[in-house]
This record gives C-alpha cells, sequence and structure tokens, in this order.
C-alpha cells in the first residue's frame, strides 16, 4: 500500500509519500508528481521519503524523471526523511551525489 | 431472426401447446417433446438456450432430465427451468439443488413464463458475451505465452554459453528471470587489447521492456569495447547510449571490468551496481566497492575507474540485486554481505559453486521466492 499526500507550502510543493515503492505502484506516484510539477510549476518540490520502507529500481527512475521535469521548470528538487534501508539503495547507485538531500522536512524547505 | 431456441418438455399436449403458442409469438423458436427421454433426441439434433420441463413425467422424469442435462459438460450451460406441481419451498430448493436455474410452480400464468424466459434470455445473452471474450482473451493470452516463451530463448542466446573459457578466465552462470524474460545481462568476451571484456547490468524494472533494453545494453556494450580497452570509456560510451534511446525512467545498473591477465590487473566502473566479490586465493573475499552513478540518468554524469588485482587462482562473483533483495517481514536482506559470508566458504570446482551459492540465497528467503530477475556470474582464473 502506497500513501500519498500532497500539499503547499508558500511557493513550495511537498509530496509525502509512504509504503513500498516498487514496480506496482510507480504509476500512481508517478501521476501525483506529474499533477504537481505541470499545474503548480513549483519553484520548490520538496519529497518526503521518511515512510518508505522500501524503492525499488523503478521507483530510483521515478525521482530521476521527477527531477528532470523539475528542472525543465528551473524549479528545484529536494528530498529529505530517508530512511537507512532507502539511504543505502540510494549510495549504492551513487544517488546521493545525484539529489540534493536533507535530514528533515523543514531543512528541505529552508533549502539549507 | 429468432431471439432463441426454446425446448417445451411436458407429457400434456395443451400445456406444450399453450407454452408453444406463446413463444413463438414473442418470437423464440420452440421445440416440443413429450418426456425426457424424447428430449434428449431433439437436443441431439439441436441444441437449445433454454429447456422448459415438467417434473412427473412418464420415460425419463424432469429431475433425471435435468441431471443428464447439468452432468454433461456439452450441456451443462443450458439455461434450465423446472416446472413442479408442488408448489412447497422444499420443492424449489429440491429442483434448483438438482442443478435447475430456476422453477415454475404448477399452475402457471401463460405472462409468468414469459417473464421468466426473458430474464433467462438476458442470462443467457451475458453468459454467452462472457464466453465470446474469454475466448478472445484466452487466444490472446496463448499467443503472448508464444512470443514471451521465443523472446525469452532469444534473450537466452543473448548470454554467453557457459561454462566457458576467455583467455584464462572459466566462466559459469546461473541466470533466473523473474517473468521468463528479464532485464538482466552479462556478457564477457576478448577485450580489444587481448585482456578480457567483462559486463554485467541490471535494467530497471523487468518484464519485456527490461528484456528490450538489455538486448541494447548488451549491444552498446560489444560496441565500445571494439573502440577501446578502458571501462571507464565503456560506462561514458554505454551511458550515452542509454540516455539517446530509452525513456527518461529507465536505466540500468552495471559493472564494467577490464581484465588484463599480464598485469594480474582488474580495472573496473561500478556504475550504481552491487559489489562484486574477489576471492584471492587462500584469503577472505573482499567487495569491489565503488561509487558510480546508474547508465541512462543523465549524460554529463562522470564515471570513475578503480582495480584490483586479480591473480591466478582467483576467484570472482559477479551478480544482480534480486539475488540478495527478496523481502522476508521477519528479517533484514540477505544483502552484499550475507551473499559475501557464503563465498567465503565455497567449493573449488567453479559450477559446484555457483549452484552453491544460489541454493544458500535461495534458502536464505525460503519460503519467499525469488522476486525480481536473477542472475549469478563465477569467474574462476587458472592456477
Amino acid at each position: 500500500m502506497l500513501n500519498i499526500q500532497t500539499r503547499q507550502e508558500g511557493n513550495a510543493s511537498v509530496v509525502t509519500i509512504q509504503g513500498k515503492v516498487n514496480f506496482e505502484v510507480t504509476a500512481q506516484l508517478r501521476d501525483v508528481i506529474r499533477d504537481t510539477v505541470t499545474t503548480l510549476l513549483p519553484k520548490l518540490l520538496v519529497i518526503n521519503l521518511e515512510g518508505v520502507s522500501f524503492i525499488d529500481s523503478s521507483g530510483l527512475g521515478l525521482l530521476v524523471a521527477a527531477r528532470n521535469s523539475v528542472d525543465k521548470n528551473s524549479g528545484k528538487l529536494h528530498l529529505c526523511g530517508l530512511p537507512p534501508q532507502v539511504k543505502k539503495t540510494f549510495d549504492q547507485t551513487n544517488l546521493t551525489n545525484y539529489f540534493s538531500i536533507f535530514a528533515t522536512e523543514q531543512d528541505a524547505l529552508r533549502g539549507a | 431472426m429468432h431471439k432463441g431456441l426454446v425446448l417445451v418438455v411436458d407429457d400434456e399436449a395443451p400445456i406444450r401447446d399453450i407454452l408453444s403458442f406463446y413463444l413463438k409469438r414473442a418470437g423464440y423458436q420452440v421445440l416440443l417433446a413429450e418426456n425426457g427421454r424424447q428430449a434428449l433426441e431433439e437436443m441431439a439434433k439441436l441444441q437449445p438456450d433454454l429447456i422448459i420441463s415438467d417434473l412427473r413425467m412418464p420415460e425419463i422424469a424432469g429431475d433425471e432430465f435435468c441431471q443428464i442435462v447439468k452432468g454433461d459438460p456439452a450441456t451443462r450451460d443450458i439455461y434450465f427451468v423446472l416446472v413442479s406441481a408442488m408448489d412447497g419451498s422444499a420443492s424449489r430448493i429440491g429442483g434448483l439443488n438438482l442443478g435447475a436455474d430456476d422453477m415454475i410452480a404448477k399452475p402457471f400464468h401463460a405472462q409468468e413464463v414469459m417473464a421468466k424466459v426473458a430474464s433467462a434470455f438476458r442470462i443467457i445473452q451475458m453468459q454467452k458475451e462472457i464466453k465470446r471474450q474469454n475466448q478472445i482473451l484466452t487466444r490472446f493470452q496463448e499467443r503472448m505465452t508464444a512470443e514471451l516463451s521465443l523472446a525469452a530463448k532469444l534473450q537466452m542466446g543473448l548470454l554467453p554459453e557457459a561454462p566457458g573459457e576467455v583467455s584464462c578466465l572459466r566462466y559459469y552462470h546461473r541466470y533466473l528471470p523473474a517473468e521468463g524474460i528479464g532485464g538482466d545481462i552479462y556478457a564477457i568476451s576478448t577485450a580489444l587489447d587481448g585482456g578480457v571484456a567483462i559486463m554485467i547490468a541490471d535494467v530497471s524494472g523487468h518484464g519485456v521492456t527490461a528484456a528490450l533494453i538489455s538486448a541494447m545494453v548488451k549491444t552498446s556494450f560489444s560496441n565500445q569495447i571494439q573502440l577501446s580497452s578502458n571501462p571507464r570509456e565503456w560506462a561514458e560510451g554505454m551511458n550515452l547510449d542509454l540516455v539517446n534511446n530509452t525513456l527518461e525512467e529507465q536505466f540500468a545498473t552495471a559493472f564494467l571490468g577490464h581484465f588484463d591477465p599480464e598485469a594480474n590487473l582488474l580495472r573496473y566502473v561500478v556504475a550504481g551496481h552491487e559489489p562484486p566479490f574477489r576471492i584471492p586465493v587462500g584469503a577472505a573475499p573482499e567487495a569491489l566497492k565503488g561509487k558510480g552513478f546508474m547508465l541512462g540518468i543523465d549524460a554529463s554524469l562522470p564515471f570513475m575507474e578503480l582495480s584490483a588485482p586479480f591473480e591466478p587462482g582467483d576467484r570472482i562473483i559477479l551478480y544482480t540485486d534480486g539475488l540478495v533483495e527478496v523481502e522476508r517481514e521477519d528479517r533484514e536482506y540477505l544483502g552484499n554481505d550475507g551473499l559475501m559470508s557464503y563465498c567465503a566458504q565455497l567449493p573449488s570446482d567453479g559450477e559446484a559453486a555457483v549452484e552453491q551459492l544460489l541454493e544458500q540465497a535461495r534458502a536464505f528467503h525460503s519460503p519467499n521466492p525469488f522476486v525480481d530477475d536473477v542472475t549469478l556470474v563465477l569467474l574462476d582464473r587458472a592456477r
């Protein structure tokens, strides 16, 4: 079960994801992110992964695509709250160096 | 165009006549029979859509007739309405238990019968439509299964034939795609400078799309090793190929290695892939860790080349994440560390070693099966 919530914080859009991000649920998540990016054109998109227990390669692909689409609108993508298992996947794929990653949502929103 | 064929079975001629009259007036075609035996004879010639049968008849009675019709796979889908003089709920249930689809109590109004017939035909039409759709789906599924198995065969043909030898390396593998066809691929061949070029890759996702991309990854690798003997350049070239030729969410993790037997040296790039293990003779296994991006994310991302010794008698184990990542509620993943601990005690025979390693991983996840594509490759350097 994947739980996705979206909300606005000033100029920023925050997408909070909970559950397992794998092949079966990427379509659902892709729609939410696409809608957020294309309708709100956020200067900053924050994706909070605090409640994500697992992410597979299709989930990672989705985040890469999200960064690309935010880039096109000259916005920024910040990720935050990576649990250890997810952090490990990011480290292994070196995506830790591809994304801007923050410890907490507040940090991600401040961009600090 | 008649609305359907109804078989009326009753030993009383007036009832047959009345039902026949109303049915024909409503546009149905009608067959008549005096008892179950006659009815079965009629059915051998022409199969009705609906049977309205009396219960009490000589020769074969309605209950027995119903059981015969419902017991035969060729006729059991015919809608069966049993007409009975006993209007108690017990006999209704009894009739339905025989397999009849509906019951009518005697004496009946012709209108009541016609309403039941109309509703029966709505169900009959629905059943016919479902059957038709089902046939289409079955045929489609059969075709897809055949196509997939052909594609799977083709994909197996893309893998090196194992066990095999390139230069002083002997290689063994186990390849288990999750859906008959998958996104894992590996290759081993002679490099441009006479060394050995080694590649293992895992394309994101699984199934047909991943398989198509895995074929592209292999072609890209084959092209790159014709151009240089430098794994960092291979990674850059393959990265460009994937960025340019796949959709934005598709990419591959890969390990690319160049082995120089004279220098006893393995130069390699880890592109987001699980770290392979090197097992030196008489020493503990070590992970060939490296930090590199997956292939296909962005054309401008850099790749870093590392190196490790690869001496006579050494062994290298390559694998994809499907081998070490199977979820089990009650414990952590096997992970690279878990797999590496198994590598400390493997038989010296390569074939026996891949088998043991695969079975140990399988046993760790048990009772859960592998869910992703699994590839395991073992390279033994001759002493």
